[in-house]
């Protein structure tokens, strides 16, 4: 009798889990859904609460400091504006050409900036909870961007947040260009040893491109796919080196370091989505 | 049985408040690739003080929790919980259970048993074994410094939830 008493838990448990193996999908999946946004709050208070401490900080500064920042403000404003006139030419030029050529036109996005709630980053997986998801009309797949470049993509989009799985995570692959260079190669992330920036692992690199620390390569969004728009860097590539079979090369990309510290990102929801 | 809800409830409180914290001193971290994971402070108390049934359901509801906002298939880390809850459960009617310092020294080894089977199931797929492994040695070595520095207070959080709702665990030898 006390040999079954012991062996009870682990009996407990075999029983749990049979009942679990047999478990339709759906239950599964709502019971995920369930637990998911029971805790949902938890981090968006926090996040909340981080915003009201930086609000309250930013309240201590002088009014000398405020009206500097307006100034520097002011300036930027300025520099946006004649950008903003331009990038009006760039895109009447485009659409000529598109209609001129008759080619197919670029996916068209609306932007949707959104507060990070918390970043999630382990040795498996790279990711980031957003305040924003199906209630802004979130879909799962959009990418994701901040001043810097490319952040990732929405992997999941839960009733009042999304998951946005970073470019640093193994989990995701995509085609990247050497900026300058027309040829796709094979962009994966998820080389995130501690204390040290994020890389990346590159393959299928054309033998005639270089790169070392001395002249390094900016690897930027390919548009292949139609995934993610052409041109949003991606990382910096300092080494290349010849592959195993040596028909192409292998290499590394440093990720922005910008990328662990972010507390806010823009959601690029497309306007027409693929059916 | 109601005496069993509360402490399920309270203990799951509890776990709440711990992945509360974890998550955002892991926000915090992430600049430095670090991540900070304490399963085994989940699973001491339970195994420890609990009867098998209370601690198990305690056990298993933290895991899906965890499940629930990891890309991991729903349903293994309460797994592995499960086993880690069942083996500790049973070597401890030969442990002085009482003693904060045995539920410390318990937490730890799950710690180090879980990172271990993680380890050996996962490191495959990431595309640099090498760093990864770095990663986790470095991982392990924040998380077992938090849970040893955080696990008196959080057993004693479990104690006193427990006493709060009028539930204290049985002193003695447990029952089954």
């Amino acid at each position: 009798m006390p040999r079954f008493d012991q062996a009870r838990p682990l009996l407990t448990l075999g029983i749990v889990l049979l009942v679990w193996l047999i478990l339709p999908t759906t239950i599964k999946r709502a019971t995920r859904l369930g637990f998911y946004e029971l805790q949902a709050p938890v981090d968006v208070a926090a996040s909340y609460a981080r915003d009201l401490q930086d609000f309250w900080s930013q309240k201590t500064r002088t009014k000398n400091e405020l009206i500097e920042a307006a100034r520097d403000l002011a300036r930027l404003n300025a520099s946006y504006e004649l950008r903003l006139q331009d990038d009006a030419r760039l895109r009447n030029e485009i659409a000529r050409l598109e209609e001129l050529l008759r080619l197919p036109s670029y996916g068209d996005f609306r932007a949707e900036p959104a507060r990070v709630v918390r970043r999630d980053f382990s040795a498996w997986w790279q990711r980031l909870v957003i305040r924003k998801g199906a209630n802004h009309g979130l879909t799962i797949g959009a990418p994701a961007i901040y001043s810097g470049g490319l952040v990732g993509r929405v992997s999941e989009v839960h009733a009042h947040t999304a998951v946005i799985e970073l470019i640093s995570s193994p989990g995701l692959r995509l085609a990247a260009v050497f900026d300058g260079d027309d040829r796709p190669v094979s962009f994966q992330g998820g080389v995130n040893a501690p204390l040290r920036p994020a890389e990346a692992v590159l393959e299928y690199v054309p033998l005639d491109v270089f790169a070392t620390p001395a002249s390094p390569r900016r690897l930027v969004t390919s548009g292949l796919g139609g995934v993610y728009p052409p041109g949003l860097f991606v990382g910096e590539v300092l080494t290349l080196e010849a592959s195993t079979d040596g028909l192409f090369k292998t290499g590394r990309a440093v990720l922005d370091p910008r990328l662990g510290r972010l507390s806010e990102v823009t959601v690029l929801v497309p306007l027409d989505p693929a059916p | 049985m109601l005496r069993d809800s509360r402490q399920v409830l309270a203990l799951l409180a509890c776990a709440g408040i711990l992945n509360a914290i974890i998550a955002q001193l892991n926000h915090a971290l992430a600049p430095l690739a670090l991540t900070i994971s304490s399963p085994g402070l989940l699973i001491a108390f339970a195994a420890l003080r609990l009867p098998a049934k209370t601690g198990l359901a305690v056990v298993l509801c933290s895991g899906l929790w965890l499940d629930a906002t990891a890309p991991t298939p729903f349903g293994r880390q309460a797994a592995l919980l499960g086993l880690a809850f069942g083996l500790l459960h049973n070597i401890a009617r030969r442990l002085p259970r009482e003693d904060a310092l045995v539920g410390v020294v318990s937490a730890l080894f799950t710690n180090l048993a879980l990172f271990v089977l993680l380890a050996v199931m996962d490191l495959g797929v990431l595309p640099d074994s090498g760093a990864g492994a770095l990663r986790l040695l470095a991982d392990l070595i924040v998380s077992q410094v938090f849970t040893t520095l955080a696990g008196p207070w959080f057993l004693a959080l479990q104690n006193g939830l427990l006493s709060f709702a009028g539930t204290p665990p049985h002193k003695g030898p447990r029952p089954v």
